[in-house]
């Protein structure tokens, strides 16, 4: 199931290999259907899936089978290392409660990435090649159990993602890909070195060989005394934790290491920023729920109040950058960082509450941040430009757009009723329960007021009041008497047309039923969050003593 | 499931059901679909209706209660905590009653009126929608069991305001004043939010039922000062949207919104909201939590009447007179009077809309006219209109044999009881702002009857160009039918409303006699109102060490919250400390709770004692305002425009309202734009410029680097070739191949060598 889930995307772009680049439409539709497949691989996975089984780690007597489920487990490269013993690496696929709802969200927002990107003319083959190599790249990511194939699946990832922004992107596109490029390539060597300690240091209590399986690492029972990253090895655990913590950090992306975001996102199309969005910043703080925290748990302990930190920084820091931005999708971007600060504080918490809000709240933000940077996309294609102070008046003229943009905007400022409040509400109320970070729960609350300050002063300056003067569309006023409004050469459908209608009216469901009852996708993850929290906790214990 | 729960949530949803319905088919149904808000409203009001006589004039108990609840998020077995679940749910007492019919009522009356004021707007049946989705937010909040949900529907009430407030959004101003509603009540709501998150952090759970028994077993273990600010910090969310200082700027600039939503907002949903709020958690907030809304009542109350004598518009004299009257009930509530607070907040309700919903059938007919300045003599024109808007103002200045006299009587009376329980002296400064503003009431409320109604009118005083401006203004604002009237000429058009407009005036004033609430017009604590919401008992008390006693009583107290009213008294009998002063209040009042708190106690019988003090001296308030704006304005005997010019740092003081938007404009927002500039700098410059520098570094090492693989290691190795190439050409000079040559060499080498074995042979 997850293998097929995993390649769908890729078998789609050999298909197209073998389709004339001249057959635009072809192409798109094999694209479509392999994301849609994809979207019912994973709700049948949804629908399969046990959620009182907690996973994180094994079952007890070392065997995954007990705690993860759909799991595929084959040998993948043997290698005998002579002195070094053997270098064993699997194929190791499996899920449990923390990657569930980001493999349903990440075919959710790969399909509606196909549909955005419909409208792209350059290049069709080569774009959906490199799309659906990276959709594979990324649902690899989320249900891999072992570290090397964790890493390859990180590594492809970067690839498609490069070439992506690149050559579709916008002016500035060569220097935000290869910031982006370097940026989490940086990252990512400290974790391949940490891997390959790690591996030294873990043995399969079941094999009794050295092993890169996470669900191994995840038990503090099955690390050896004495090596590289054994238990007695505070050290050189602390600088493992750091640097990965850092390769995680910068894909979140947490300041100082976010200025790749903003860039990437204004030079990127509209759908490869969806998918920036809504499902690779993730993969940081997954990364961080799967691998940094339970494989050195007592380092993430002495962490927490730093990563609070952290987490407030980009709260208040990413709404306040977010308020000064004339561009919209700037403003977005710098909003994602804000809402991404919510998950690192929810992790800092270190407790159900926090913990469980921060994984709903990746989810939610994959929803509505992919959903604003469509309708990012939808008035970009209209008026070529997204400068906030080029537009005014259009709740008046496009009403079915201003609808919409109010919904997504209002559960981006945390509207009750909308998903986005329900995981922000978890977040503060687990980082106040936890009195290490109570009081940096208290000044992120500052991020509420001023997340609501820039949405809804964008929200003003774009829809409410009349036309400006050097608005980047002209007014005419219609046979039948109505004002109307026209943009330069757009020869669509002046409000939303039905390609976008589908690609925004779900999430908008979405978004409004896990507002309402959120126990579908919460339900999931309760049992994993709470063995998470146990499986950090019970060191946290004995390293206070 | 309790029929009367599950009709509750027929009701609560309702409203709901109205605003989905019109959201998206009102321009597929007749007449914009504005039939469907009206006739939902209309069930819903029945309903509530139907609840009210059951359990206020069937039941009649004062300890009525039920709850409902069901699990909302299942958290599972959280470790160090154990099964935890959030619930959501309802509870209904006789306060939930009450509240459910007087909000539908009102709703019911507003779209009713609605039909006549924005007929021919051009978003028609949207204003139904949102008027639906602003109903069903408030109702959520009357019926929330739990401090989650009700901010849930808090900030649903928050979004709902905004959309009817920017409804006409084309207007700058509109689009300004609904933003500025928003951020304002939001800066309310992260206070209200960091109170809520102190009690989930000490019990885990969000229920106010099951916060005030934790608490009144004494589970609280962070300090007092923790609980004192839980009870502060919900207190702002009351701030934010019950129009408290120093958050109530938003409410004047909510003028902006359609006449019969401020009607809604300030009578029935929004402002009630908060001082309802401070009702559910009045058990949990300590005397020093009461003592800071008591005195941020009483300054509201006093600040805003000072400003609504001097304004013009006629709608703001009335937001004034609303954030006025809610500083009257948070000061209610901060002496202990809670049924006192929460019956001025229904008389209010009534009085207040008719008063909104009058002020808008002035505004309709006189063409979007809102300038008192330029009104005059409309009683003859508008007859119905001038009784009903007459009535009601006699009932907010708070005359005898109107409802609002009974109730602000008693919240006065409370605050002189209170401030001689507390020991006099700072805290007498309640009941004299309380006494002063009601004065200034009567005053600023006389002065709009005269401008409004009286004299000849005074149309054609109005500048021309100011004029004009209006027109346009007006034009924008919304399309009402009767622009084809030339507002020009004396009162050319002004007639009275249509019946849709009129019917809910005559209903919210006929609301406003005494009658409805109480058989003696001097006193309401003899009427129903007061015997069924009567003041929980305290589960702070013995968290509070100024009151040693308190200790023993809080956990009568608790057994108590079971509330059986035999129970409690039965406890109190027992536990002799504390009987007496119970008693003794009970003896006096009559019908009152019976207290186990202390000074819970005293309060209710300071303010017994207070009562007719209270009455003569508020009386002696309203005669002095309503003199004086006659002296100035019915009879010319002070000229008001040379007296605001002898006094005019005053003048402008409240003409200006105290300055407040200046001065936020001044600190809060510029300081944020700056920080955001500067910040948003500091990113693009200083972490961007890091990451490039280190980029260039890098890059520049690379060129230096390879450079140094160039120049140096390269030329190292091709420094080694030329040497032996230089030595191996110099070497292949002997090389020649000749015999003779190489003869030649072995020679000169074996002659070479004697000599030097010879001369160290010598040596």
């Amino acid at each position: 199931m997850l293998s097929i889930i995993v390649f769908l995307p890729i078998l789609a772009g050999l298909v197209i290999l073998a389709v004339p680049s001249s057959q635009k439409q072809v192409i798109r539709i094999v694209s479509l259907l392999a994301a849609l497949a994809q979207i019912v691989i994973a709700l049948l996975i949804w629908r399969g899936y046990d959620p009182s089984m907690a996973g994180i780690i094994a079952a007890p007597g070392g065997s995954p089978a007990g705690s993860f489920q759909f799991i595929e487990r084959l040998p993948w490269i043997n290698i005998d290392l002579g002195n070094f013993g053997k270098l064993n690496i699997e194929y190791f696929l499996g899920v449990d409660g923390i990657s569930i709802s980001m493999v349903i969200l990440t075919a959710l927002i790969s399909a509606i990435g196909v549909l955005s990107s419909w409208t792209i003319q350059k290049q069709v083959k080569g774009y959906f090649i490199l799309y659906n190599l990276l959709a594979t790249a990324m649902m690899g990511c989320f249900v891999a159990l072992d570290f090397f194939l964790f890493y390859v699946f990180w590594e492809i990832m970067l690839l498609p993602m490069y070439f992506l922004i690149g050559m579709w992107g916008g002016p500035n596109r060569e220097y935000a890909a290869i910031k982006f490029f370097l940026y989490t390539l940086f990252g990512s060597v400290f974790m391949l070195l940490v891997m390959i300690g790690l591996y030294f240091s873990v043995i399969d209590p079941v094999t009794h060989n050295h092993t890169f399986s996470l669900v191994a690492m995840a038990s503090q029972e099955n690390y050896i005394k004495g090596a590289i990253l054994g238990p007695d090895n505070t050290l050189w655990r602390y600088v493992a934790f750091i640097v990965l913590f850092i390769g995680f950090a910068i894909k979140v992306p947490m300041f100082p290491f976010h200025t790749w975001l903003p860039d990437a996102h204004v030079e990127a199309p509209t759908p490869i920023s969806v998918i920036l969005a809504g499902v690779l910043l993730k993969l940081g703080t997954y990364g961080m729920m799967r691998i940094n925290f339970p494989l050195f748990p007592e380092v993430f302990h002495a962490s927490l109040y730093v990563i609070g930190i952290f987490g407030a920084i980009n709260i208040i820091y990413g709404a306040f950058c977010a308020l000064a931005q004339q561009d919209l999708k700037k403003m977005v971007a710098y909003s994602s960082i804000s809402h991404m600060g919510y998950v690192l504080l929810g992790l800092a918490a270190g407790n159900s509450e926090g913990m469980l809000g921060a994984l709903y709240q990746m989810f939610n933000h994959g929803t509505i941040t992919a959903m604003l940077f469509l309708l990012v996309g939808v008035i970009y294609d209209r008026a070529h430009t997204r400068q906030l102070d080029k537009f005014g008046g259009l709740a008046s003229y496009m009403p079915v757009y201003a609808g919409i943009v109010t919904v997504a905007w209002f559960a981006s400022l945390g509207l009750p009723g909308l998903s986005g409040f329900i995981s922000e509400a978890f977040v503060f109320v687990g980082a106040f329960s936890s009195v290490t970070t109570r009081n940096i729960a208290i000044v992120s609350v500052l991020g509420i007021v001023f997340g609501a300050a820039y949405l809804l002063w964008s929200l003003q300056r774009m829809f409410l009041g009349t036309r400006k003067p050097d608005a980047a569309y002209d007014l005419e006023v219609g046979s039948d008497g109505h004002e109307h409004i026209h943009f330069h050469d757009w020869k669509g459908k002046l409000d939303l047309d039905a390609r976008e209608l589908v690609m925004l009216v779900p999430l908008a469901v979405i978004i409004i039923a896990l507002g309402i009852y959120p126990m579908p996708v919460i339900g999931l993850l309760t049992t994993s969050i709470n063995k998470l929290v146990t499986v950090l906790t019970p060191v946290v214990m004995t390293s206070m003593n | 499931m309790h029929s009367l729960i599950q009709l509750s949530i027929v009701v609560l949803l309702l409203p709901l059901l109205s605003f989905v319905i019109l959201i998206f088919f009102n321009r597929r149904l007749p007449r914009r679909g504005d039939f469907v808000g009206v006739g939902i409203l209309g069930t819903a009001f029945a309903i509530s209706l139907y609840m009210f006589w059951t359990v206020i004039v069937q039941t009649y108990d004062p300890a009525f209660k039920l709850a409902w609840d069901f699990t909302w998020i299942d958290l599972g077995n959280v470790p160090n905590v154990g099964p935890l679940k959030i619930k959501m749910g309802i509870v209904i007492d006789n306060l939930t009653v009450i509240m459910l019919a007087m909000v539908t009522l009102i709703s019911l009356l507003v779209h009713l009126y609605s039909t006549g004021y924005m007929a021919g707007d051009k978003h028609y049946g949207r204003f139904f929608a949102y008027l639906g989705i602003f109903t069903f937010s408030m109702l959520g909040i009357v019926l929330s069991d739990n401090l989650f949900s009700i901010y849930m529907f808090w900030e649903l009430v928050g979004l709902s305001s905004y959309l009817l407030i920017g409804f006409f959004f084309e207007k700058q101003s509109a689009a300004d004043a609904q933003k500025k509603a928003f951020l304002t009540n939001r800066v309310g709501d992260i206070g209200m939010w960091l109170g809520i998150l102190i009690l989930y952090s000490q019990f885990h759970t969000f229920g106010y039922q099951e916060i005030f028994n934790n608490l009144a077993a004494g589970k609280f273990t962070m300090s007092n000062a923790w609980l004192t600010a839980a009870g502060v910090l919900l207190f702002m969310g009351c701030v934010g949207k019950s129009a408290q200082i120093p958050l109530h700027i938003w409410l004047p600039d909510a003028m902006e919104g359609p006449t019969p939503v401020s009607a809604l907002i300030h009578a029935a949903t929004m402002v009630a909201a908060g001082v309802y709020f401070v009702a559910r958690i009045f058990a949990l907030l300590t005397p020093d939590a009461l003592h800071v809304i008591a005195f941020c009542g009483a300054l509201t109350a006093f600040m805003a009447a000072t400003i609504a004598i001097t304004q013009n518009d006629i709608k703001r004299v009335l937001a004034y007179s609303t954030v006025s009257q809610l500083g009257y009930m948070v000061l209610g509530l901060g002496v202990g009077a809670y049924s006192a607070a929460l019956f001025h907040l229904l008389t209010h309700a009534f009085f207040k809309a008719c008063l909104f919903l009058g002020s808008g059938a002035i505004i309709h007919a006189m063409h979007h006219e809102q300038d008192m300045r330029w009104m005059g003599g409309l009683r003859k024109h508008m007859p119905w209109t001038f009784a009903t808007f007459t009535f009601a103002t006699l009932a907010l200045a708070g005359l005898p044999l109107t409802s609002g006299f009974m109730s602000k009587d008693a919240i006065l009376a409370s605050a002189i009881g209170f401030a001689k329980v507390e020991g006099g002296g700072i805290y007498y400064i309640i009941p004299v702002l309380g006494f002063f503003s009601a004065m200034l009431t009567a005053f600023y409320m006389g002065r709009q009857i005269w401008l409004v109604f009286f004299g000849e009118s005074r149309t054609h005083l109005k500048p021309a160009e100011e004029h004009h401006g209006h027109d346009a203004h007006a034009a924008q604002g919304g399309h009402h039918g009767h622009d084809d009237h030339d507002a020009h000429d004396e009162h050319h058009g002004v007639h009275e409303v249509a019946w849709n407009m009129r019917a809910p005036l005559v209903i919210l004033a006929s609301l406003s006699v005494f009658f409805v609430f109480s058989p003696d017009p001097l006193d309401g604590a003899k009427g129903w109102f007061m015997h069924m919401v009567q003041t929980p008992q305290t589960v702070v008390g013995r968290y509070v060490s100024e009151h040693p006693k308190a200790m023993v009583t809080a956990e009568t107290a608790l057994m108590a919250e079971a509330v059986q009213p035999e129970a409690s008294h039965a406890i109190t009998d027992a536990s002799h400390a504390n009987a007496e002063p119970a008693h003794a209040a009970a003896g006096n009042h009559g019908e009152g709770p019976v207290f186990t708190d202390e000074r819970q106690a005293e309060l209710a019988h300071g303010s017994h004692a207070a009562h007719y003090p209270a009455i003569i001296i508020s009386s002696i308030m309203v005669v002095i305002g309503i003199s004086m704006a006659l002296v100035v304005f019915a009879f010319r005997i002070i000229d008001p425009d040379r007296t605001a010019a002898a006094i005019r740092p005053l003048y402008l003081f409240s003409y200006n309202k105290w300055y407040w938007d200046e001065m936020y404009e001044a600190t809060v927002i510029r300081f944020s734009i700056l920080l955001s500039k500067a910040l948003s700098w500091f990113d693009a410059k200083i972490v961007d410029g890091i990451v490039n520098g280190v980029a260039i570094t890098t890059r520049n090492f690379a060129f230096a680097n390879g450079s140094f693989d160039k120049y140096v290691v390269d030329g190292l190795v091709n420094f080694t070739a030329f040497v032996v190439n230089t030595t191996g050409g110099i070497l292949r000079k002997f090389q020649t191949g000749k015999v003779q040559t190489y003869v030649v060499l072995a020679l000169l080498a074996v002659v070479g060598y004697f000599i030097y074995y010879f001369t160290k042979l010598i040596y």
